[in-house]
């Protein structure tokens, strides 16, 4: 324990700099750019979910898209059909979509991890389709289109002292996300460290085993897939008031795959590692899309090519060497660079006492 | 006789863990060898080196050549028969598909029927499950089946983990009386790890007791029987 | 009366074609303890390898043994590639690696071949014959038939010839194979190829239905976890049947369920999917599974 305490990196301290960086970020880029990282942060509370259940209780879902597109339906239909204010309807939202997670989780509880990949992802696959048929509450194919909301006063003073323009809805939107995330990542850094988080560990590591440690599994399953779905949930919420329209397009398969991109290349099993996996994720085809056109080299019609298939081909890519190469992702990487750095500096004489990296394996 | 086979100073583990500390010992051609010892002193261990299943370090050299760096399945085709502990009896397929498992390398198709000729005489109760799924056989005549298509492999050399575990006393003779009409009918060497150090005894020429990892004692079968000191403190009978 | 039994035959015939892709499952499932996510994908590009070669002037019937040769090449490759490095790895690391992979072939399809659906060109006509007074297409029958002696020519292999032998000893049992030399990891390899050879099958029999394009099997993929799921994971038979009653079932609701219709007949093989976990984790043929502590 006293060794790898002391080869802790300054945690608080990282803390501390990330805060300051994504408040003052929106101050320094455009009202448009700020709309993209509100975007990513919202995919980070989504992949922050879906890493208490993969990375924390073993159970993987292919199917978070769907919880999204729930959350976000939900809170499209209260404040379209029913005009209510769109930032009460986020909480209203997420509760019923984590609740929806929690109801899912009981059937799920009984079944291998491998059974439950596989109805979650048939449910991502289906999810556009079943949008679709209730046309008279979600707007068919066409969707809903939202109104984004001004930001109050307070805010846009306090933004227009600090940059002398006045706060965009996107800007304002950007620091909803914001709050949300950084509550959801202090409550999952709460949550992992207290009883819940070891008992979905010691679930991830054995069943069998956790079980006779007087680990109520089937409790901390629906717990853990709960959990998760509420996390899903708002950021769904979110997404639809980020990007002001809600269709069943905007939640294929696809995006239960760039979820499990972002948790599995930011790193499983770890609080940092939902935050750079998706923002990684979420910028990797839009800087690619962005660039291969730019490049005068490459004949428009590749460039089109790559723009269609791109993030799929890099996905799957991606997915495959990171779970061969570095199972740990980006944290891990950082982990073990820091680890080594940090040998190097301190020498041969703590090289005694150095303590091997715990096995890298965390699914 | 010429050794078949040989272990030079193999030391062997699992991990950081370490079983073997230096294990020798040679099988002669056509002879019957038995390795015994208490729980945990490596004699699992030494049979899974001999066919890979566990690394190790030192040399062993199996009718001339080192088996150093050679995969199982190689090892295994080269003529050795390893039963292992729990007879390795694939429960999911038949008694026949079983058996033709233990030939389905060998390109001798007249010997071969002649051997399950010979197996089924050994072991009437075979031919009558032929069809029957292995899962479905009592522990006796699961030994019988690993016995019978560790025989159909026509191995030089068989290697034994533990043939008496789990079964009844009378079964234990016959089994063991088999082991030796097969040894003399087809030359075939065998090494025996037995707990049952009295009846092994009985079977093999020559004996070796491993005590954590070391050959503690050797010599031949019959001088370790009579000999009241060895049997006391290793044996245990 | 009539149209129920049209609506049963065609429903026979896609599940022949749900069949194959989930007997692949069941094969890979067999191997290693695996659900193949890419399976449905890796049958794909096969579909757009048949179809380049019958573009460039090849006849069908060269061209179809010839795309099932290379596919088998091509399961046999992603298994030494992809697979085997991780191949002792937990289940869910497999798991990912083959999502990966199905995004990855998925995205390379469109890559090569572009996302516009193509027609693909089917050997029976689309003619019927009258049976009995049921009107049967030359097509469902040419299909039925076609997905038959696939499933007839993996049962024989499997259960009749030494290779089909130690390929299910390698599945089940791979330690005690090995000690009876027994090339465990080719073995696998070789389920792969198989796999990805049967699959390809499913692709070449659905293309002239559905259109050939990247996501064409993404529905398929659904309706053949349904069947593999429905008739017990592991079990080969099971997901033959199990693909019949998935294909008879979903043309039936399709035809006659109100509300359901062709868009959420995908609906349908999701909700047998949960029926099936929920009712009986291990379907119709499926052994209950004892858990190692």
């Amino acid at each position: 324990m006293m060794p790898r305490l002391r080869n802790a990196p300054p945690r608080y301290w990282l803390v501390v700099i990330a805060v300051v960086f994504f408040l003052g970020f929106p101050t320094v880029i455009s009202s448009f750019q700020s709309s993209l990282w509100a975007q990513a942060l919202i995919l980070a509370i989504a992949v922050m979910g879906l890493n208490i259940l993969v990375g924390y209780s073993g159970q993987l879902s292919l199917g978070h898209g769907a919880f999204m597109a729930l959350g976000a339906y939900t809170s499209a239909i209260l404040a379209h059909r029913y005009k209510m204010d769109y930032l009460l309807t986020i909480p209203i939202a997420t509760l019923f979509t984590g609740l929806v997670g929690f109801l899912f989780g009981f059937p799920a509880l009984r079944l291998s991890p491998l059974y439950l990949a596989l109805a979650t992802f048939a449910l991502a696959v289906v999810t556009p389709s079943l949008i679709k048929r209730p046309e008279g509450l979600t707007g068919g194919v066409q969707g809903i289109i939202l109104i984004q909301p001004d930001p109050p006063p307070f805010a846009s003073d306090l933004f227009a002292a600090v940059t002398g323009t006045a706060m965009t809805s996107d800007q304002w939107i950007y620091y909803i996300s914001l709050f949300c995330a950084l509550l959801l990542f202090w409550v999952a850094w709460n949550l992992v460290r207290h009883r819940p988080g070891r008992a979905m560990r010691a679930l991830r590591d054995g069943e069998v085993a956790a079980a006779a440690y007087g680990v109520n599994i089937a409790g901390f399953k629906t717990l853990a897939f709960g959990i998760s779905a509420f996390y899903a949930g708002i950021a769904g919420s979110l997404f639809g008031l980020a990007t002001g329209f809600v269709s069943p397009d905007t939640f294929p398969v696809s995006l239960s795959i760039q979820l499990l991109v972002g948790a599995v290349v930011g790193g499983l099993a770890s609080i940092p590692g939902p935050l750079l996996g998706a923002i990684f994720a979420y910028f990797l085809p839009i800087e690619a899309n962005q660039w291969v056109p730019s490049q005068s080299w490459i004949p428009d019609q590749v460039a089109s090519t790559v723009k269609n298939a791109g993030p799929a081909v890099s996905y799957g890519v991606l997915l495959i060497l990171i779970m061969i190469f570095a199972p740990n992702g980006i944290v891990g990487l950082i982990r073990a660079g820091y680890d080594w750095l940090y040998r190097r500096l301190r020498g041969a004489t703590d090289r005694e006492t150095g303590q091997l990296p715990p096995d890298p394996q965390t699914v | 006789m010429p050794n078949l086979l040989e272990l030079k100073e193999v030391h062997a583990g699992y991990g950081p863990r370490s079983v073997l500390h230096g294990v020798s010992l040679s099988v002669p051609e056509g002879g019957i060898v038995s390795l015994l010892g208490a729980n945990g002193a490596g004699k699992t261990t030494t049979l899974r080196a001999i066919t890979a299943g566990v690394r190790w370090s030192g040399d062993i050299i199996f009718g001339g050549r080192s088996l150093r760096r050679l995969a199982t399945e190689e090892i295994v085709r080269a003529g050795i028969a390893h039963v292992p502990e729990g007879r390795g009896i694939c429960t999911e397929l038949t008694v026949d598909e079983n058996l033709k498992l233990g030939s389905h390398l060998r390109r001798d198709g007249a010997e071969v029927r002649k051997d399950y000729d010979r197996v089924f005489e050994y072991f009437p109760v075979l031919k009558e499950r032929r069809k029957l799924s292995a899962s479905t056989l009592s522990g006796g005549e699961q030994q019988m089946l690993a016995l019978a298509r560790a025989l159909l492999m026509k191995p030089k050399l068989m290697l034994l983990d533990e043939p008496s575990l789990g079964l009844a006393p009378l079964v234990v003779r016959a089994i063991f009386q088999i082991v030796k009409s097969i040894n003399q009918a087809s030359r075939v060497a065998v090494l025996l790890v037995e707990q049952n150090a009295r009846i092994a005894l009985e079977l093999s020429s020559s004996a070796y007791v491993l005590e954590v990892g070391r050959v503690a004692v050797s010599g031949a079968s019959a001088d370790l029987k009579d000999n009241e000191s060895v049997r006391r403190s290793y044996l245990g009978y | 009366m009539q149209e129920f039994f049209q609506q049963v035959v065609s429903g026979i015939a896609i599940g022949g074609i749900f069949a194959s892709l989930a007997l692949a499952l069941v094969l890979i499932y067999n191997a290693m303890g695996l659900v193949n996510f890419a399976q449905g994908e890796m049958a794909m590009f096969a579909t757009f390898v048949a179809y380049a070669l019958i573009n460039r002037g090849m006849s069908y019937w060269i061209a179809f043994p010839i795309t099932l040769v290379l596919a088998f090449g091509g399961g046999i490759l992603i298994q030494r590639l992809v697979i085997k490095p991780v191949e002792r790895a937990p289940v869910l690391t497999l798991v990912i690696i083959t999502l990966g992979l199905a995004t990855l072939v998925n995205g390379f399809a469109g890559f090569i071949f572009g996302y516009v659906p193509r027609s693909f060109p089917s050997p029976f006509s689309a003619d019927s014959a009258d049976l009995f007074g049921v009107f049967i297409s030359y097509r469902d029958m040419g299909v039925i038939a076609v997905s038959g002696l696939v499933l007839l020519g993996v049962y024989l292999l499997l259960q009749r010839t030494t290779v089909g032998l130690t390929m299910r000893a390698a599945a089940h049992h791979p330690e005690a194979s090995r000690l009876l030399g027994v090339q465990v990891s080719w073995m696998l390899a070789l389920g792969w190829g198989l796999a990805s050879a049967v699959g390809a099958v499913s692709g070449i029999m659905v293309a002239p239905i559905l259109l050939l394009e990247p996501n064409m099997m993404q529905s398929i993929i659904i309706y053949a976890f349904a069947a593999a799921v429905l008739g017990g994971i592991e079990s080969p038979l099971g997901a033959v049947i199990g693909g019949l009653i998935v294909g008879v079932t979903v043309n039936l609701a399709g035809a006659y369920l109100p509300g359901v219709g062709g868009d959420l007949q995908l609906a349908v093989g999701l909700a047998i999917i949960i029926a099936v976990l929920i009712a009986r984790p291990n379907g119709l043929f499926g052994r209950a599974a004892i858990r190692r502590v």
